[in-house]
């Protein structure tokens, strides 16, 4: 069972990926649980929200521009939380927006890393895994 | 997905019994909740989009400017649509949503601006420029956003025009996805939206 020896090298770590585009999720989504991590999926930042505090993760990836709440207010909001463990959750923010001025707004809004798109699979894994804890 | 339904678009809404200056005052107040209650009440009014366009340039309220988006939306003509353009290329990210949320919901008056947002040197613009073909017929957003990808450089802007076309796209759309799949091969994410797009609009999907 190859994903399942992929999953206990990336020790179960589970990650929140948040975009509105289901082809971004659907490509994020395989490449992250071929590597063994486990995906949960949330469209725009409100939903992204409400996954965080009813549920464990290890590492959001979240997308800039989304309706209802981008990325930015996400960050913020989840930086915001009283409860540690949620406030503390590595985020990596993946984008299309590549300038410096997004850079430096997704850092102030508490991102840990952030990537400009198109992101390779090879990429986003490392990230993930680097950005989840999971030992390299 | 609709984000923002049309239906309440008045651009021939009277304005009888008015309170223009009260208006004006009302979106100046320095107290939110009376600038949002002032949008809202001008929501419609065609004589109020210079005084929304204002209103917005100086508003820092999320809340008070998605009430004046909302508010111009609802007027849903040519004017109200230039002063909501420019927001495309926000810096911030939440104004930039706002404007697209807006725009989506008045396609046919936003329809006669896509070829120059799709000519946009910013290539920001032209993505979020895809976004407002959603609402569109199909069969113009299919011809939209097929005549950006075949020229578009940039993978991304290709990308979000995909990602629009998986879900509004019809059967015309498949050789033009198919080319740019060719075209952007090295960019593993575009073969592999291309035929999460094809296999949809052909009614193939696994």
């Amino acid at each position: 069972m190859a994903e399942a020896d992929a999953g206990r090298s990336h020790g179960g770590k589970r990650i929140l990926v948040v975009d509105d585009s289901s082809l971004v999720r659907l490509y994020y989504r395989a490449a992250l649980e071929k590597a063994g991590f486990s995906v949960e999926q949330a469209i725009n930042g409100i939903e992204g929200l409400e996954k965080t505090l009813t549920q464990a993760f290890d590492l959001v990836i979240v997308d800039v521009n989304m309706p209802r709440m981008d990325g930015i207010a996400f960050l913020r909001s989840l930086r915001s939380q009283a409860d540690i463990a949620v406030a503390g959750l590595p985020a990596l923010m993946i984008s299309t927006e590549s300038e410096r001025e997004d850079m430096a707004a997704a850092a102030a809004a508490g991102a840990n890393f952030y990537l400009v798109k198109p992101v390779s699979e090879a990429d986003l894994v490392r990230h993930a895994a680097l950005l989840a804890g999971v030992a390299q | 997905m609709p984000l923002i339904k049309a239906g309440g678009k008045a651009a021939d809404k009277p304005a009888k019994g008015d309170n223009s200056a009260g208006h004006l005052a009302g979106l100046t107040s320095a107290a939110a909740d009376t600038r949002w209650s002032t949008a809202r009440a001008l929501a419609g009014r065609a004589d109020a989009v210079p005084a929304l366009a204002g209103a917005l340039a100086s508003e820092d309220s999320p809340r008070v400017r998605e009430a004046i988006m909302t508010a111009l939306m609802r007027v849903g003509n040519e004017a109200s649509v230039k002063v909501m353009l420019p927001y495309l290329a926000a810096d911030d990210a939440g104004l930039r949503a706002a404007a697209v949320e807006a725009l989506q919901g008045i396609p046919e008056a936003v329809a006669p601006f896509m070829q120059a947002l799709f000519a946009d040197t910013d290539s920001d613009v032209r993505i979020l420029a895809t976004e407002l073909a959603r609402n569109m017929p199909e069969a113009e957003a299919t011809r939209l956003l097929c005549a950006l990808i075949e020229n578009e450089q940039h993978p991304n802007v290709c990308a979000a025009a995909i990602d629009v076309l998986t879900e509004v796209g019809t059967k015309e759309a498949i050789p033009v996805l198919e080319r740019c799949a060719t075209r952007f091969a090295a960019t593993p994410f575009v073969p592999f939206a291309v035929s999460v797009a094809i296999a949809r609009i052909s009614g193939t999907e696994a």
